[in-house]
């Protein structure tokens, strides 16, 4: 009996106690934020979103190696001779079109990987965190900024360019292997002259000899 | 001794399935109960619902570094503590130096990781018994570690923070004097918790003697972690295999003794988690304390790693327990095989041991104390 009084006395107590704490949290101040109506500022640092700043790229892949999902999808096109694509802001020379530059936010998973291998830093992450998409496709960003008909032709110019230095270098190949096969004939020849020479000596040596 | 309810009843058993998608088992856990009536005759824990391949993942990224976002989504409460295991068991193999702002950041995240993680594991094991409030309390300090979390590196779960030999990028100027605000106002707050829910009457009849994990039992299951040291065990890596600086710090292994019923029961393994937590602080006023404020974290981190060829077996100390990596390297560019081995999956597989004879409501007492993650039983 005297136990059973003493537990419920225990109960009662603790209860109270618990209640107390709920009492002092009631009166303090709120720590919910009414989301749509007020946010919380991310602070400079956060990963929420990966972005480019396409003018800065050099297409140089590292990003898209650095990876682990796969989420970078970059196509690049060399430029040709006659244009100059400039510098970046940071000085390094482009050299290539960016013919596609997607990043698939529905896969990435913000781990931050593909900014530090950037050169240039170009990519990054940006706190902007509500990009909801009713359609997964929607979720892909495209950076390129190259219209269809102008990658068409950048790639025209490029396969042309390329097409010219193949033929070229088969010229300078065939030219080269003309050049060789003229020297080597050449020389044949000189040794040939030359053994002709020789053999001209010896019989003479050889009257010398038999003088 | 665990007391078995049983009596012969005569009757035919039912088997129930309890999960996966119950909201106590804190996860996608499916645990298949033979019962007699409302006594639990043979419990059978089903996994697997959240198997993501990271063993074979990480045999399959062309670079060591890759992996370690992968090893953040094992256990996703305290993604820290598992990228600590797996970059110390790298530096180790590469023989690498690590600077030493750098292991106190990472001593200090870890302990940080370690108080957000026992701070989810205990309001939830309140909530699975019926306490809503403190677990909406331990969420308010616990929002408070990812806040600080947040500015450091930039995420709030999921960090990658820690790299090979350094951190992917310094933390914020404020972060000494934040995180010791933290530290200050978090201590009243244990008491508090233990005011609302570790002394309550309720709570008490809820876990003390239910579930009892023998230290026998614990030993040859191979328990490790909170759940060990609730058996009156005194075990903990940080002290008896000290890896990073841990040994440079001054704290104590709480262990259970039965105080409110048997040794080993599910209320002993609650208080560790509530009593580590204090000592996390100890820890992580004396790390503040001993930072150095100059050095750049991200100076030696090494461009590639390759590994000699060999294998390693590192383990850390993390809020569910032994966390060991296992790497095998061959020389390439990745592991050639990387096994995990996962805390909860080892306490998991001790719940058929210890619920056998409880009653069906004390289940849910049980998974909650062992404070399981799918995501690393799964992997």
């Amino acid at each position: 009996m005297r136990n059973a009084v003493k537990q419920s006395w225990i109960t009662f107590k603790s209860i109270f106690t618990g209640m107390g704490v709920t009492i002092r949290h009631f009166f303090g101040p709120t720590v919910t934020l009414q989301y749509p109506d007020e946010r919380m500022e991310l602070p400079k640092g956060a990963r929420a979103r990966l972005f480019v700043n396409i003018d800065d790229c050099i297409g140089c892949n590292l990003c898209a190696r650095a990876c682990p999902v796969n989420c970078i999808d970059i196509e690049t096109v060399a430029a040709t001779q006659d244009v100059d694509l400039g510098k970046t802001s940071t000085g390094n020379p482009k050299r290539f079109w960016l013919t596609r530059f997607n990043i698939d936010m529905a896969k990435c998973m913000y781990c931050d990987l593909c900014v530090h291998p950037c050169p240039t830093n170009c990519i990054y992450m940006v706190p902007e965190y509500e990009y909801s998409e009713y359609d997964r496709s929607n979720l892909v960003y495209h950076f390129s900024n190259l219209e269809p008909d102008m990658v068409a032709e950048v790639k025209e110019k490029a396969e042309l360019e390329a097409e010219q230095k193949k033929r070229d270098r088969e010229e300078m190949m065939r030219k080269k292997a003309e050049e060789k096969a003229k020297k080597e004939m050449e020389e044949k020849k000189k040794a040939e002259e030359k053994s002709e020479a020789t053999s001209d000596d010896k019989p003479a040596n050889d009257k010398q000899g038999e003088e | 001794m665990m007391e078995v309810i049983s009596k012969d009843t005569g009757k035919r058993e039912m088997v129930i399935n309890m999960g996966p998608q119950h909201p106590s088992t804190h996860g996608v856990l499916r645990l298949e109960l033979v019962l007699d009536g409302e006594v639990i005759k043979e419990a059978e824990p089903n996994i697997g619902y959240l198997h993501r391949c990271f063993e074979k993942y990480a045999e399959l990224m062309d670079d060591y570094a890759k992996v370690i976002p992968y090893t953040d989504r094992m256990d996703y409460v305290s993604a820290i503590n598992q990228e600590h295991g797996y970059v110390i068991a790298l530096e180790r193999m590469l023989e690498l130096e690590v600077p030493e702002r750098v292991e106190y950041i990472r001593v200090i995240m870890a302990e940080l990781q370690r108080i957000a993680s026992h701070l989810l594991g205990i309001g939830a094991f309140g909530l699975d018994l019926g306490a809503f409030t403190p677990f909406l309390y331990c969420f308010t300090e616990r929002e408070k570690i990812l806040d600080i979390f947040e500015r450091a590196t930039g995420a709030r779960l999921l960090y990658n923070y820690f790299a090979v030999a350094g951190l992917m990028r310094d933390v914020h100027p404020e972060f000494k004097t934040e995180t010791s605000d933290f530290v200050k106002t978090f201590r009243p707050k244990i008491k508090e918790l233990n005011d609302l829910l570790s002394y309550n009457s309720i709570f008490i009849k809820r876990t003390a003697n239910i579930g009892v994990l023998p230290e026998k039992v614990a030993f040859n299951y191979g328990a490790s972690g909170p759940v060990l040291r609730g058996s009156g065990v005194k075990w903990d890596l940080r002290k008896n295999d000290p890896y990073s600086i841990y040994d440079r710090f001054d704290f104590e292994i709480p262990v259970g003794s039965g105080e409110l019923g048997t040794l080993g029961d599910c209320w002993d393994r609650y208080i560790v988690r509530v009593r580590e937590m204090e000592q996390s602080l100890r820890i992580i006023e004396q790390a503040l304390d001993g930072m150095p404020d100059e050095g750049d974290v991200m100076a030696a981190i090494p461009k590639r790693i390759r590994p000699k060829e060999g294998e390693i077996y590192t383990r850390t100390e993390t809020p569910r327990g032994e966390l060991g990596y296992y790497i095998i390297s061959d020389k390439s560019a990745s592991a050639f095989r990387v096994k995990a081995r996962a805390p909860s999956f080892v306490h998991l597989s001790m719940l058929p041991a210890i619920s056998k004879g409880s009653l069906i409501a004390d289940m849910v007492a049980i998974v909650g104390s062992i404070d399981i993650v799918l995501g690393e039983v799964d992997r």
